[in-house]
């Protein structure tokens, strides 16, 4: 035995092979908006941009598509990006006063799969470089960078420090230029006595190269000085001789006069004369937003523009008392004021205007301005000075997403019916602009080398203030498309009286506001608050070849839509389901249901709202799934599952999952939160335990005389703490929650007996249980000889459908009870030949390839602990592979992906994915459930990222690493989306040497696990872990016929005769389709 | 006395629960003359005794401990009576490791000494609730532990931590995490079998090594297998492995999974036909698949799919199991009592099964049979003799039986 399976073991190299051109995995992409950027820059000549983030990650955009990333080393935040312009190099300042030079490089060709792929083009780090402190001074403090400026000539970098000095470093080798330092006592020196008074200048504030000559510098510091200096000769040329704190400089483009902001609200404009090396007042001095205090102007840029008065930029500086907490951009020229009121804090701002020397004015077409949480980009050409919509950096957590789901090849037409709806839906705010000539998008550098997708794809994120957001996910740019909003169907707390599917500026708002000082314009569509938490989306499906779309939510509410190419104004039928049926005893503490609006309309053209079907009790639906060719919805939530025939409007199905012991099911939402207020006090009982036993220690007699033994004593007193247990039990039947229903699923398949096949509703719950309906769907043959098409197709209206009159039922079939009680995740049917059915629509409309009806099907259950195949119609054991017990990891996760390979054309395989608990992908051939390859994906501690992970139908996927961003990954050698351009650049591109080429870049915000080579290595030792359990008696194995051959006891009728009998036809099959499996595949045990 | 409750188990045996005035319990004579009157026991020196809180068998024959024992109660008292001729002295005391201790030296030298033999009841009439196992191919410090739930409701009853372990490596002592047991919960599956102690470090789960593993993976990895786990130790206590010390006497050194292998322990009753039935009872307890119930609604009574491995796991989801009917909670920590002893029943009433057909096999020998013994009885009697004295001419057996079957001699009756 052991030596059978040792020699199965040595992994069969045909095998290996096809497996290395299926499988590969690679984070591909971020897609979204950088949490928590820290700084922003921009390369006016290659037109990118970069972004640093606090976790110390830089991403380079351009014109879509075009996406670049590193990530320091330390994850320390990034307080200043500055581009060498057209080099395709920026340097870096950290928050650990560090600098670093960073350079696009050429990476090399790589194999995946055994199949060619593009070089890519990556960041790397080149350099860095850490002033050193003053020697003999301990307090660092003074050579702590704040500002950085380099020079046009790109060879040298200024850098201001706290203690305000001006240091200057050689570039590109980052070596300081020794003796050259401006210190402050230098500066000092050349002041008026009367200005002097003692006191330091402070640090410095702002560095600006003058305009038209190279090598003179304006040195701004914090007291109100500045500094013209001229670096060639060393000398101080003219001294400015401000008396307030200063916030920033900017030159005017002549360089004969500057702008200077300050710290309390206003700005300065100081001429520049070569007489008089003193000025003692600025030409004009501003406070816009007084006379009553104001704060900083952090950041102040000025324009010149062809039309006559120049533009003027900056931050900040409202007025403290009534407006301090807004956060602002001020746009002003001539008579034209906006003040842009974001929702979130302004990181830094930069305009894209003209940079030739030549040029006499700036003439800025578009100012761009990083927020805390999104990018907002102004067109500056078009009057009124709209706002741009980004195609990349999207805030997708403008409300908080709760849930996803991704449609893989939408079919062109409701792609573009889809595009429409939202393109018309951006329009609908802009109508008082009279449609004017969007400007395109600014910051358009390099050029996007992937090929165009082959199929549309969208990604579909839920909302907690109700909408679902469609997004473009074909490309590495994930775009928004439409933005579908619930709200309105419902009456909510907070309801304005009219139209809730109204823009998010509305007109008359704006038009009040005008009259208003400061001039404010709400900008930017990040808004975390919600008006219902009762709205947040749970579930989304959507059918892409009816177009009808099912949405469910946290208050029972599940929302059948159609997709309408017109405005309509009808009205939403409302049907309440009551899932606890005749149960007694139960009382629902939780919220109300949502209380529909009378009249909800008119809705505007996209999916609009058919349907409402209200759970009773109102808990948050948990699973959804929806069969447009039957007609059928079906939902489930924590108390029980339903059926929903949307055509004929009634419902089929209400089915009630409780144990009789849970009572924790009907406490609602609300106690979680006692039991977080129980742990709370927990930990603190704990935290105050380990306190007094601290102080009671007695001291000893003898001081602690080191510091090691005060160390270890505090050591043992953290020891003294209750060490975190967890207890051993099996999982039993009153385990709470144990009703919630976890999966639901649609099948055409053998439920009854093994010739007749037909619709059938599948449930999964906590508890391990699984409910399997046949369904009667009239129109719908139940047997070989199929019923005629089903009646009226996408029709919105009501109606009957194939029979007239009769009405759709469901016949409890099976009950199955997993004896391990793990909560189901997953259920799947498989066909004859172990493919998953295909999707409502895909068979009767020769879209994919008709499922095998002639062979015996099976249904897949993957628990949280195990992945078990049953057959069907008699649901007895054929595979199974128990995760939980081999691993200690847990199904969090499961989808079934076609993986082709990356070789040979027409080559696919259907896998099984299941990420668990610890974040590790474990992939699965079907039906035989034999381990392929496991990569390690998400770190453990991201129960959030884990938890959102959705995947495509070809074996690419989603999750969330922040709140604001998605990252993309693949298991498949063959299908990657990932960035793929070019960059046209002054300088030779170099390329870098394999080993640390592109593939193996760490990813941002640090919550990846670290993704080596070792992915193949941990393959093979995954393999071998499982293929020599240590013991010699056979615990479990994938594959056990103990199942199949003790099938025989129990009480036996004749009509379990008869099933009996089928049972032999089955194992008899089950053994053949075992042994084929062997032939195709190796490398698993057979006990 | 206020309520008098009587138990009619399978066997006719005869269990009573009644009630004492916990504030007033009386004297000692009374209580005794009592015990008599419920049993109907006449003419007989009688011993009595009560397990307290910790398990430990003490005995009542003063009005002093009388008060204690009945104090103890929480809320019930389990009182143990036994002929006085059959007391084993030894089996009462306060220390529990050093009364272990002791046991398995009397073990060893009193093998032929003053008890003809130990007997023990049809191995189909029992089903394990642990074993040590695959003694030969672990290291000696170690010990592989399998316990067997079997669809009872009695819990695993264990907690496990994170720790620190010294290992002795190439450079010297090293300090390695590890996960120990922390706790073990009176009553339970664990603590009943007397093989898992608390600070036990857990070294594999069902074949594999935990070393790598998170505390709440092999939490997973244990509740996954929770329905046959095995779980490999290194127990605190290296002095009680009586294992080895059993090997020595030359009992075999061949081991394997079975259920009849070197150092099983003890055994408890079956409690339902679903044991019996399993005819080979081997291959029954062997199979680690529990296979998962199917209900077919067309058939409206449920009717058991499952195979025989499963019979005492369907038990648990039939309308109406006729296993042991389920214990009162209150029980649930008396029955700590056994755990001390080694000796391992799934349930109470699998114990009084076990004690009973013990007791009623001595009294077919001394034709001095209880009131309550009743012809069905004797006549199952005849078969487990015979089954017995087959048993006994295999030396392993009567020296692998140990501790249990030692302290657990004599007349035992439950009230």
């Amino acid at each position: 035995m052991m030596k059978f399976r040792f020699r199965r073991q040595g992994n069969d190299p045909q095998r290996e092979k096809i497996k290395q051109e299926l499988f590969a995995f690679n984070k591909t992409v971020e897609h979204g908006f950088p949490h928590q950027p820290s700084s922003l820059a921009f390369d006016p000549r290659l037109q990118i941009m970069a972004i640093g983030t606090k976790s110390g990650a830089v991403k380079i955009y351009g014109a879509p598509g075009v996406e670049f990333t590193g990530l320091h080393k330390d994850t320390a935040a990034v307080t200043q990006i500055q581009f060498l312009p057209a080099q395709g190099r920026l340097l870096s300042l950290l928050d650990d006063n560090s600098i670093h030079l960073w350079e696009l490089v050429g990476g090399a060709p790589r194999e995946v799969g055994g199949a060619r792929r593009e070089p890519t083009v990556g960041l790397q780090e080149v350099r860095s470089y850490c002033l050193p402190g003053r020697p003999g001074i301990e307090n660092c403090s003074t050579s702590r960078v704040t500002v950085l400026l380099l020079l046009g000539s790109c060879d040298l970098l200024c850098v201001g420090t706290e203690g305000g000095g001006v240091h200057f470093l050689d570039l590109p080798r980052l070596s300081l230029r020794e003796n050259q330092s401006l210190l402050q006592d230098q500066v000092i020196q050349s002041l008026p006595d009367d200005y002097r008074c003692g006191k330091s200048l402070g640090p410095v504030e702002s560095l600006q190269e003058h305009p038209q000559q190279p090598g003179v510098i304006l040195i701004g510091y914090s007291r109100g000085l500045v500094v013209l200096w001229d670096l060639s000769t060393r000398h101080v040329d003219h001294v400015f001789l401000g008396k307030q704190q200063l916030e920033s400089l900017v030159w005017e483009r002549s360089g004969k006069s500057f702008v200077s902001s300050h710290n309390d609200g206003g700005y300065s404009v100081w001429a520049v004369t070569s007489g008089n090396p003193y000025t003692q007042q600025p030409v004009s001095s501003t406070i816009p937003y007084g006379p009553f205090p104001c704060k900083a102007i952090s950041k102040i840029l000025l324009r010149t523009t062809v039309s006559g008065a120049p533009m003027l930029l900056y931050s900040g500086g409202m007025p403290r008392a009534s407006y301090g907490d807004r956060h602002c951009l001020t746009v002003q020229q001539d008579k034209e004021h906006v003040t842009l009121d974001f929702t979130s804090r302004v990181i830094d701002f930069f305009t894209i205007h003209s940079v030739e020397r030549e040029q006499e004015f700036d003439e800025p077409s578009a100012v761009v301005v990083l927020l805390d949480e999104e990018l907002v980009v102004v067109d500056l050409h078009t009057p009124g000075w709209p706002t741009l919509p980004t195609p990349y950096l999207a805030p997708l957590h403008s409300s908080a997403i709760t849930c996803s789901c991704h449609v893989s090849s939408v079919p062109p037409k409701l792609w573009d019916r889809v595009l429409q709806a939202g393109r018309a839906q951006r329009q609908a705010p802009q109508q008082q602009q009279q449609q004017q000539q969007r400007g395109s998008w600014p910051i358009c550098g390099g050029k996007n080398l992937a090929p165009s997708a082959k199929q549309q794809e969208l990604l579909l994120t839920g909302h907690e203030d109700g909408t679902v957001r469609f997004w473009d996910a074909s490309g590495v740019a994930l775009t928004p498309i439409y933005k579908l909003s619930t709200a309105g169907v419902f009456h909510t707390d907070c309801d304005p009286a009219d139209d809730p599917q109204g823009p998010d500026d509305d007109p008359d708002d704006r038009r009040e506001e005008e009259d208003e000082w400061p001039p404010f314009r709400k900008v930017g569509c990040f808004d975390p608050y919600s008006d219902d938490p009762r709205l947040g989306i749970q579930k989304i499906t959507l059918c892409k070849y009816s177009n009808k779309l099912v949405v469910a939510g946290t208050a029972g509410q599940v929302l059948i839509l159609a997709l309408s190419d017109e405005r309509s104004d009808h009205q939403v039928e409302v049907s309440v389901v009551d899932l606890l049926q005749d149960r007694e005893g139960f009382t629902w503490k939780g919220h109300g249901r949502l209380d529909p609006r009378a009249r909800p309309g008119p809705f505007p053209p996209g999916f609009q709202p058919q349907l409402l079907v209200q759970c009773m009790p109102p808990a948050s639906v948990t699973a959804v799934t929806l069969h447009a060719e039957w007609h059928l919805v079906a939902f489930g939530t924590s108390h029980g599952f339903g059926l929903f025939d949307y055509q004929r409007r009634s419902a089929v199905l209400a089915r009630c999952t409780l144990h009789p012991n849970d009572s924790l099911a009907m406490e609602g939402p609300l106690s979680r939160v006692k039991s977080l207020k129980k742990s709370l006090r927990q930990s603190f009982r704990r935290i105050r335990k380990s306190r007094v036993s601290g102080k009671k220690r007695p001291v000893p007699t003898t001081m602690p005389t080191s510091k090691v033994q005060e160390a270890n004593a505090a050591l043992a007193e953290q020891e003294d703490v209750a060490p975190v247990q967890r207890r051993i039990e099996p999982r039993s039947a009153d385990d709470s929650l144990s009703g919630v229903v976890r999966c639901l699923c649609f099948a055409d398949t053998f439920l009854r007996d093994g010739t007749h096949h037909g619709p059938t509703l599948w449930a999964g719950t906590n508890s391990g249980s699984v409910y399997a309906y046949a369904l009667e769907v009239p129109g719908v043959g139940s047997g070989p000889g199929r019923g005629g098409e089903p009646g009226s197709g996408s029709g919105g209206g009501g109606g009957g459908g194939g029979g007239a009159g009769s009405s759709v039922e469901a016949l409890l079939g099976k009950e199955i009870q997993l004896m391990h009680r793990a909560p189901v995740v997953w259920i799947c049917v498989l066909d004859g030949r172990g493919r998953p059915l295909p999707e409502p629509y895909e068979a009767s409309r020769d879209l994919a390839a008709a499922p095998d009806m002639s062979t015996a099907h099976s249904v897949l259950i993957a628990s949280e602990e195990q992945l078990k195949v049953f057959s069907l119609p008699k649901v007895s054991a054929k595979t199974k592979f128990k995760l939980t017990a081999h691993e200690g990891c847990r199904v969090r996760r499961v989808a079934l992906v076609a993986l082709s390979s990356a070789v040979q054309e027409d080559y696919s395989e259907h896998t099984l994915v299941c990420l668990t608990n610890l974040g590790d992908m474990h992939l699965f051939n079907v039906p035989a459930l034999r381990p392929q390859v496991r990569y390690d994906c998400i770190r453990k501690e991201d129960i959030s990222g884990i938890a959102s992970c959705v995947f495509t139908k070809t074996g690419q996927g989603f999750y969330l690493i922040s709140p604001s961003e998605y990252e993309r990954f693949s298991l498949s050698a063959k299908v990657i989306t990932e960035p793929l351009c070019s960059l046209q650049l002054d300088r030779p591109l170099e390329h870098a040497s394999a080993s640390d080429g592109p593939t193996a870049q760490p990813r941002a915000n640090g919550t990846h696990k670290n993704q080596t080579d070792q992915a193949e290595g941990q393959a093979e030792d995954l393999q071998s872990g499982l293929s020599s359990p240590a013991q010699d008696s056979p615990l479990d194995s994938p594959l056990s016929f103990a199942d199949l051959t003790l099938d025989s006891t129990g009480e036996l009728t004749v009509e379990d005769v008869r099933d009996f009998l089928t049972t032999v036809d089955e194992v008899e099959n089950n053994m053949r389709n075992i042994k084929e499996e062997e032939g195709r595949t190796a490398g698993i045990l057979i006990n | 006395p206020a309520c008098i409750e009587n138990k009619s188990l399978s066997y006719g045996a005869e269990f009573r629960r009644f009630s004492v005035d916990r504030v007033k319990p009386g004297k000692f004579e009374e209580f005794s003359r009592l015990i008599m009157h419920i049993h109907r026991i006449a003419n007989m020196e009688l011993m009595i005794g009560y397990a307290d809180v910790h398990g430990d068998l003490l005995p009542i024959n003063n009005d002093d401990n009388f008060c204690k024992a009945v104090s103890m109660a929480h809320p019930l008292l389990r009182i143990f009576i036994q002929r006085q001729e059959e007391v084993d002295y030894t089996s009462f005391g306060t220390n529990t490791l050093t009364r272990r201790k002791k046991a398995v030296v009397t073990m060893r030298n009193d093998v032929n000494r003053k008890r003809p033999h130990i007997r023990i009841g049809m191995p189909q009439d029992f089903r394990p609730v642990s074993s040590i196992i695959d003694v030969d191919i672990l290291p000696e410090s170690h010990r592989r532990v399998r316990l067997y739930r079997h669809g009872s409701d009695k819990p695993l009853g264990f907690y496990i931590r994170d720790g620190t372990s010294v290992r002795v490596t190439p450079h010297g002592l090293e300090k390695v995490p590890g996960i120990f047991i922390s706790r073990m919960v009176p009553g339970g599956l664990a603590e009943g079998t007397g093989l898992l102690a608390v600070n036990d470090e857990v070294l594999e789960v069902n074949g594999i090594e935990v070393s790598g593993k998170s505390l709440d993976q092999v939490t997973d990895m244990m509740i996954a297998n929770s329905h046959n786990l095995i779980v490999t130790v290194k127990p605190v206590n290296q002095r009680n492995n009586v294992v080895r010390s059993s090997r020595i006497s030359g009992s075999s050194g061949q081991s394997s999974d079975s259920g009849g292998s070197t150092g099983y322990p003890s055994l408890s009753v079956g409690g339902g036909g679903g044991a019996l039935s399993a005819g080979a009872g081997g291959v029954a307890l062997e199979s680690d698949e529990e296979a998962d119930i199917v209900i077919e609604s067309s058939v409206k009574r449920p009717s058991r799919r499952s195979n025989a491995s499963v019979a005492s796991a369907a038990s648990t989801a039939s309308p109406a199991p006729p296993s042991p009917p389920s214990r009162p909670p209150s029980v649930v920590s008396t029955a700590s009592f056994h755990s001390q002893l080694s000796l391992n029943g799934s349930t109470n009433h699998q114990h009084h099964h076990h004690h009973l057909s013990y007791q009623l096999h001595r009294d077919l020998n001394l034709q001095n049979g209880p009131q309550t013994s009743n012809p069905a009885l004797r006549h199952s009697n005849g078969s487990l003799h015979k089954i017995l004295s087959s048993l006994r001419t295999d030396p392993r057996h009567s020296l692998a039986l140990p501790r249990g079957g030692v302290e657990e001699d004599g007349t035992v009756i439950t009230l």
